[in-house]
């Protein structure tokens, strides 16, 4: 196996162009785990911890930009993160365990594009957008269309994803994360849900809502949010919602829950809302 | 000088500067010159005929160095301990996933991986015995060919009556209990080297609990005289059963005998280890228990069936002490408890920290609560007032003549402020969550129980250079055995430990001792090494004596490095003396056995072995616990456990074994399944198969009760296995408080949620 480490993008670019079978790797805690099994088989490997331009967090005014080799470590530990993107931070604190979020990178979460990805949710619901770089250029896309289905993303041969810039949602808005997994650290999800809520006057304004691990990717559901707008935040206003939600979701049977566990568990996580917003509403 | 460690006071554990600062070789570490690698391909199929193994192609390979097949097994071809029923490789049928077919010895790791993908087995496959219910029924497909069906084992132990007495008892409770399998996952997966000499004796390093057994039955297997087999036992990277009985090494010899003279290694991976490798029995439990309307016990009747995989292993044993436990530690007036040991084709079943016990502990403990809870007695009281009491019989008729604890732990429970102040911690649960708080007692007998002698024999040496080195007779696969002997060691020759050297089990320089197993290591070892010491002691000072011009060896003591005669201050270096002795003279061997009850219970002499046993160790244990009412997620917020083993000889170690165990029980309650669908296990490695991490787990409080086990050395009895039994009832005695009756473990969220009821929150 041939091993690149090329230290920019363009020089990332240049040898995908020279390889076109290669396979990009950031902190390999997914492909290395399939090339043990025999997943895959990569003739070539390039290598992106040392390329420094797909690596940092920087904060544009209303939106922080965040390279696609960034490690979750890394994203945990900003403090632009932690105070204007609580919801990312959370997720990411979901994320494995300490040694594998050194190495995992915010890149790789989107590329590998699992339905479980812990990342996805709240990229989802944060409305944020992916930079993808190629020799002939860059081109921008929400990075809900970023990932079109279980293993698969929006790039084209050639492209590479560069990074991730999130708006920063306005004051008062809650965000809320939570990861339904086996255990509380190296588990995959089983469900998980990122919520935006802003709530204005004692009801809720807008709900933004995303799903992981229902559906071959993230699972929005719009009739949930329009049966929220409008109402206070309460557990009946929540329960109301569930089955919009259990109807929104396709989950399915696997060694760690059934689909029906996953189904009822999607709609259960929104009450957890009333408790996180319901100060919000009285305040 | 530093002062000398006083058994039962706190200090740093011998093994531990090799083991933190990476020195220890445990047997994976091995990696001896010139090695070829050994691997099995397994059958892949649960069950199933052979009709042929193609080889051609891996025996072409380069690199390729043999490849063995059942007709190149030269002996009976059998593995086993009291039912010789599992092949070395198969030949004629497969009877799980993970039965080897093949063997292929390879020069490196990664011809062996593609040598193993080149052989093609032919199995026709036959109709998949897939569980207990499978197992049983009427045209089931047998597994092995026995006149039984799939039953490899019935028993009936009986004390009393108790049919005609539950039909007196006021109140009778009835319920079935399910447990799965669950697997050992030591960090140290199933590996071992081997090499044949020029004079054509095996020398092997084994990660095993086991390493004298070891050779009894690779000898009957492979056709070898014992003598001819020479066992290595280090450290081992975890064991808890797992590693009790041969899992590598009859394949591992197998290959050494075509290795020609090469030493070659086999590694087990996470993946080999959870198809291959022995796991705890699954079990049915049907419980009727009755009582009188005071809570006295009157009456058990119980039904126990445990699935014992493709093979006996230990099932039958393990069975067995499924039916002495069945009452639990309490005064039960009369007992019926009818044990099935069936065959089925899921992985193999074997021993497991709990051996038996652990299963049965689920459902005596969830009888009391439910008991408890028709006769509104508080759970606890209602455990105290019929505990077992040193002079009772115990629920198959042997009377408690040792140390039995059950009482004093349980009352250290009434009194601890998480029991006190119950009440009110549940009434403050935070919104969607629900809290309860539970307790378990229970019980493990030590040993191997009547009809198998649980005898160790101690060796002890002074080196040339004055030093003391014990010879371990018993595997440490890390519950701290052997830094113990070191301690028993030090007190009695007065030593510090800068003067001792300790050396593992080696079949070539210890001496037989027993497995590591059934809480039995440091007591029975223990038992034979103070006496070893003693006897060492008696000779150096007599041997000094001469040499001090001293008339009574009363006026001489041992001292750290010397003999000593305090009147006059004179001392003999031990070094001096050392190196004086003749070899022969600077040793000492000496044996003890584990005292066990003449009383044979009726139904009993059906167990030839292990059956009944004489001391228990005992344990109350007690979890608070809280249901998110969203996930059904479990969550134990706190852990106490108060243990009677006896005295305390090293409370690191004590804590250590309890914190492990209750761990360990609590994966058993709330994660850990080995489940197979159609013999095909649906957890194939620990991404799949659930262990709790550091943040599952509570803190874990522990309290010894110090009862003095006359028989034990220094007072004490072994607690391996006794806290593996609290944390399943434990828990499930909390959720009953809070509504959830559970009678399957473990407790997943998926399974709470359904009992939780309702279908949106």
């Amino acid at each position: 196996m041939n091993v690149l480490f090329p230290a920019t993008a363009d020089a990332v670019l240049e040898a995908l162009r020279a390889h076109p079978d290669a396979r990009l790797m950031a902190g390999g805690t997914d492909l290395l785990v399939r090339r043990r099994a025999g997943a895959v088989a990569p003739g070539v490997l390039v290598c992106l911890e040392r390329v420094a331009d797909l690596n940092g967090v920087e904060v544009l005014g209303d939106a922080i930009r965040i390279g696609a080799a960034t490690t979750l470590t890394a994203i945990l530990e900003n403090g632009a993160i932690r105070e204007r993107l609580p919801l990312l931070r959370d997720a990411a604190g979901a994320f494995a365990s300490p040694p594998v979020r050194n190495m995992a990178t915010l890149g790789g979460n989107l590329c590998t594009a699992s339905p479980a990805a812990d990342t996805l949710p709240p990229l989802c619901v944060l409305g944020a957008e992916a930079e993808i770089l190629s020799s002939s250029g860059t081109r921008r896309m929400p990075v809900a269309d970023f990932v079109t289905g279980p293993g698969r993303t929006a790039l084209e041969p050639g492209e590479l994803l560069g990074s991730v810039t999130v708006p920063v949602p306005g004051g008062g808005t809650i965000q809320h994360f939570e990861k339904v997994g086996r255990r509380k650290a190296m588990a995959i999800a089983v469900v998980s849900l990122a919520a935006l809520l802003r709530v204005e006057g004692g009801v809720i304004a807008e709900a933004r809502l995303a799903w992981g691990s229902v559906g071959p990717t993230v699972v929005r559901c719009p009739e949930a949010e329009a049966l929220l707008a409008g109402r206070a935040p309460t557990l009946e206003t929540f329960r109301a919602a569930g089955e919009s939600v259990r109807r929104a979701v396709r989950p399915i049977d696997d060694v760690r829950a059934s689909a029906g566990y996953r189904r009822r568990v999607a709609a259960n996580l929104l009450l957890r809302l009333a408790e996180k917003a319901g100060p919000a509403a009285l305040g | 000088m530093s002062p000398l460690p006083s058994m039962g006071s706190r200090s740093r554990r011998f093994d531990a500067p090799d083991k933190a600062l990476g020195r220890e070789r445990f047997a994976a570490d091995e990696y001896p010159e010139n090695l070829l690698w050994a691997g099995a391909l397994r059958a892949g199929a649960p069950h199933g005929l052979v009709r042929g193994v193609d080889t051609a192609r891996a025996e072409a390979m380069p690199g390729v160095v043999a490849v063995l097949t059942a007709g190149d097994v030269p002996g009976a071809n059998r593995q086993g301990f009291i039912y010789w029923d599992m092949p070395v490789l198969c030949g004629d049928k497969v009877r799980h996933a993970g039965d080897p077919v093949a063997l292929v010895v390879a020069e490196t790791r990664e011809i062996l991986a593609e040598a193993l993908l080149a052989i093609e087995p032919d199995i026709e496959p036959l109709p998949v015995v897939d569980g207990l219910d499978a197992a049983l029924a009427p045209d089931a497909p047998r597994v092995h060919d026995l006149e039984t069906g799939n039953v490899l084992k019935q028993a009936t132990v009986r004390k009393g009556d108790a049919r005609a007495a539950l039909d007196r008892c006021d109140v009778v409770i009835e319920e079935t209990f399910f447990t799965p399998q669950q697997a050992h996952c030591f960090l140290e997966t199933e590996n071992g080297t081997a090499r044949m000499d020029a004079a054509g004796i095996i020398h092997m390093t084994v990660s095993t609990q086991s390493p004298f057994r070891d050779r009894y039955e690779v000898g009957q297997a492979l056709g070898i005289p014992q003598e001819r087999l020479h066992v290595i036992a280090p450290f081992l990277g975890g064991g808890f059963g797992g590693k009790d009985g041969v899992t590598v090494q009859c394949l591992l010899a197998l290959a050494a005998m075509h290795a020609g003279g090469r030493p070659v290694k086999m590694w087990w991976s996470r993946e080999e280890s959870l198809l291959a490798g022995y796991k705890r029995h699954a079990a049915r439990m049907r419980f009727r228990l009755g009582a009188g309307a005071d809570g006295a016990l009157r009456a058990l009747v119980c039904d126990l069936d445990y699935d014992t995989g493709a093979y006996a292993h230990l099932g039958v044993e393990i069975m067995a002490l499924g039916l002495e436990h069945a009452s639990g530690p309490y005064r039960v007036e009369t007992l019926e408890a009818n044990g099935r040991c069936v065959y089925t084709n899921n992985p193999v079943a074997g021993a497991f920290r709990g051996f038996g016990v652990a299963q049965v502990s689920f459902a005596f403990e969830g009888m009391m609560d439910r008991l408890a809870d028709r006769l509104g007695m508080d759970p606890l009281e209602l455990r105290l007032q019929n505990a077992i009491r040193r002079g009772d019989r115990n629920g198959v008729g042997v009377a408690m003549t040792a140390s039995t604890g059950m009482a004093e732990c349980l009352a250290g429970l009434r009194e601890h402020p998480l029991w006190r102040t119950r009440g009110a911690w549940v009434r403050e649960a935070p919104p969607l969550t629900r809290r309860g708080v539970g307790v378990a007692a229970v019980l493990n007998g030590m040993g191997y129980g009547r009809g198998l002698a649980d005898m160790a024999v101690a060796k002890v040496r002074l080196t040339v250079d004055g030093r003391f080195r014990i010879y371990n007779g018993v595997s440490d696969m890390g519950q701290g055995n052997s830094p113990t002997f070191v301690r028993m060691a030090c007190h009695v020759l007065n030593q510090d430990e800068s003067g001792m050297e300790l050396v593992q089990p080696d079949t070539d320089r210890s001496h037989p001792s027993g497995s590591a197993a059934a809480g039995r290591t440091t007591y029975t070892y223990g038992k034979a090494l103070i006496r070893a010491c003693e006897a060492m002691r008696d000779k150096l000072l007599h041997r000094a004596a001469m040499a001090l011009l001293v008339d009574d060896v009363a006026d001489l003591e041992l001292a750290p490095g010397a003999v000593r005669h305090p009147a006059t201050g004179r001392a003999l270096p031990l070094a001096l003396l050392g190196s004086k002795l003749h070899p022969d003279d600077r040793c000492c061997v000496s044996e003890a056995m584990m005292p066990v009850t003449r009383d044979v219970p009726e139904g009993g002499e059906a167990f030839r072995l292990g059956f009944p046993h004489l001391i228990f160790p005992y344990a109350a244990h007690l979890a608070r616990v809280e249901v998110d009412e969203l996930t059904g997620r479990v969550a134990v917020a706190d852990y106490v456990a108060f243990t009677d083993g006896g005295r305390v000889l090293d409370p690191q170690t004590y804590e250590q074994q309890v914190q492990g165990a209750v761990a360990q029980g609590l994966g058993y309650a709330l994660w850990e399944d080995c489940a197979a669908e159609g013999g095909r296990l649906l957890a194939t490695d620990l991404s799949t198969y659930v262990i709790p991490g550091a943040g599952d787990l509570p803190d874990i409080e522990s309290h010894a009760v110090e009862t003095v086990e006359e028989s034990g050395p220094f007072g004490m009895k072994g607690i391996g296995e006794v806290g593996m039994n609290g944390p399943l009832p434990a828990v499930a005695s909390a959720l009953l408080r809070m509504g959830l009756p559970m009678t399957r473990a473990p407790f997943t969220p998926e399974r709470i949620l359904a009992a939780l009821g309702g279908d949106d929150s």
